[in-house]
């Protein structure tokens, strides 16, 4: 058998300079663009009120008395948990000591959830909008051009991706359309903004969503402070109290003698 | 910008100070170059948050200085990129009003300008800082106190606040809170050897004051004291103040009349009880571990070798002198 006929197509090297550039220089500018797009629209976060701060913060003490009692006397220890359990039971540093025990109100309700869903939504309309002009503008001047041919071999798995928009079945996988270079650089031209716009960018649509994912368990419901004081009440007090100080002579002259 | 403007040791000495100060007009003539057009200046200038750190520190080290021309220009430097109405800025500018305030009357419209800024937005925990700060600048000690207890309340997460807690506590001789306040410090920073060492010697001070008469309290006081010292010593080696404070303690403790008669194996109360105090040949081995220690930090530092050479010459002075007046009761 003869060996495989290589195909060539003669290109025009005008497909060069009037589509592949083009469609490439315009996805880089387009994530520059959306890069400080975002950066506009980015709202700062909300300030949280002085009793919310308090709120927050009190637990944040009593965290700290669990996870550090060791370095106070057992009376000081003491003292402190059976003030703060009080307090706790009591719901003294609840921001809003109205709305205890009663049912969360639905999140949507809540202005400042609303705020949260309007700053994704941003985000995604930032997305969305320039992916679909652009990729209606390939449509409608490049589609059916075969631009360029990928130095090494591929499997026809490949075929429908990188060829979406020319209806040859016996091409080699190897060329490119031009549909398929706008994917391409859609999804590959992260390095490019890492490099142009440092690191933690806003540009690229993957990383893009990959951050809203993370940033999902956060818009949760959160939950109610009144549950979260009075579970750490209960961890106050099954803390069994040891001293750190307790033989710390005895310690230190082993070490140093 | 030179490093130790931008990582600066965490007390600043004068010497220190008065270098980085002098650094500031070539600094600020520097950055102010030849400008560009609007947004190609936009594209060149650097934007790292070192850049702003140097110019925050070079601003507090002009005011030390008293060089508040500087202050003022890297003032606007930092207001120009972070707004009238940043928190961090706002401060620095009353920092910078503070410092330029002539007199009383000044400094009461710094004042008031704050409760105005404050009243606002009662969130602002720069500028309630800065409140107490001045508070306690106008020699108003007790409002002081009340102003961060009251910041403490909303806050209580604030190792620094509480620090300057117990400092404003023990200017007024009120022991007690003052080591509730270090305390609170230390669940909020277990291993800072700097505060385990400063709550004994508040606990020296408060053992000494307050029990006198009173043998069998003072020498528990002592021995936390000394146990809070030997805490520190153990977390940070060739800690002087820990050593010097041990070396007080122990010395103090071994002098103590009832020592010997009771020798006071008290039981410890397992409930609410402090530690049972040490044995005295415990004591006496903490001592002598004590004074060589200090012997040699004085000897080492006094010849220069590297490695030792970081101390304060103040409390190395102050070292030296405890060594002396022991060798002095030695030989009469």
């Amino acid at each position: 058998m003869a060996q495989p006929v290589v195909q060539t197509i003669h290109r025009d090297p005008a497909l060069f300079y009037w589509i592949l550039l083009p469609i490439t220089v315009v996805m880089v500018l387009t994530g520059i663009l959306r890069h400080y797009a975002m950066i506009l629209l980015q709202s700062a976060p909300k300030k949280q009120t002085l009793p919310q701060v308090r709120q927050q913060r009190s637990l944040m003490r009593a965290i700290n008395l669990r996870n550090n009692f060791n370095v106070i006397s057992a009376s000081s220890f003491q003292n402190r948990k059976a003030l703060m359990v009080q307090a706790f039971k009591d719901g003294a540093f609840l921001a809003d000591p109205e709305a205890r025990g009663k049912p969360r109100p639905n999140p949507m309700t809540d202005p400042a959830m609303m705020e949260g869903m309007m700053g994704m939504m941003k985000g995604n309309v930032a997305m969305m909008v320039p992916q679909t002009l652009i990729m209606g503008w390939i449509n409608a001047f490049f589609s059916g051009f075969v631009i360029m041919k990928l130095p090494f071999p591929l499997t026809p798995q490949f075929k429908s991706m990188l060829q979406s928009g020319v209806g040859t079945r016996d091409l080699d996988v190897r060329w490119v359309s031009s549909l398929s270079w706008y994917f391409l650089t859609l999804f590959g031209l992260q390095p490019v903004y890492n490099f142009i716009l440092g690191s933690n960018n806003a540009a690229s649509q993957v990383t893009q969503q990959m951050a809203q994912m993370n940033q999902m368990p956060g818009m949760g419901p959160e939950q109610d402070p009144d549950k979260l004081f009075l579970s750490e009440a209960e961890n106050l007090e099954v803390i069994e109290h040891y001293w750190i100080l307790d033989g710390v002579e005895d310690r230190l002259l082993a070490k140093l003698t | 910008m030179a490093a130790e403007l931008i990582n600066p040791p965490p007390s600043v000495p004068p010497a220190l100070a008065l270098r980085m100060s002098q650094q500031a007009p070539r600094i600020l003539q520097q950055s102010s170059g030849p400008s560009l057009p609007y947004l190609l200046s936009l594209l060149t200038a650097s934007d790292a948050p070192e850049t702003w750190i140097g110019y925050e520190n070079l601003l507090l080290s002009c005011l030390r200085t008293g060089d508040d021309r500087s202050a003022r220009m890297c003032l606007e430097k930092l207001t120009q990129r972070f707004g009238e109405s940043n928190e961090r800025v706002m401060a620095l500018r009353g920092m910078y009003d503070e410092a330029v305030a002539e007199d009383y009357k000044a400094l009461e419209a710094v004042f008031r300008g704050y409760e105005e800024i404050l009243k606002q937005d009662p969130t602002n925990m720069p500028i309630r800082k800065r409140r107490v700060a001045l508070l306690k600048a106008m020699n108003r000690p007790i409002d002081a106190t009340t102003a961060l207890v009251g910041l403490l309340d909303s806050s209580p997460t604030d190792a620094e606040a509480w620090a300057e807690l117990a400092d404003l506590y023990l200017t007024q001789n009120l022991y007690s809170q003052a080591i509730f306040s270090l305390e609170e410090v230390l669940l909020i920073t277990p291993n800072a050897w700097n505060i385990h060492a400063r709550m004994g010697e508040i606990l020296y001070l408060s053992s000494l004051a307050t029990n006198s008469n009173n043998d069998g309290n003072l020498m528990q006081g002592l021995c936390e004291s000394m146990r809070r010292f030997c805490r520190s010593i153990e977390l940070c080696d060739n800690y002087l103040r820990g050593y010097y404070g041990l070396k007080l303690t122990t010395s103090r403790l071994l002098s103590l009349p009832s020592k010997t008669s009771k020798p006071a194996p008290a039981a410890t109360d397992p409930q609410f009880g402090d530690l049972a105090p040490p044995s005295l040949a415990t004591i006496e081995k903490l001592h002598e571990l004590a004074t060589a220690k200090l012997a040699e930090i004085v000897r080492r530092n006094a010849a220069g070798e590297s490695g030792w050479d970081g101390y304060e010459q103040a409390e190395v002075i102050a070292a030296r002198e405890l060594l002396d007046r022991d060798a002095q009761k030695v030989k009469r």
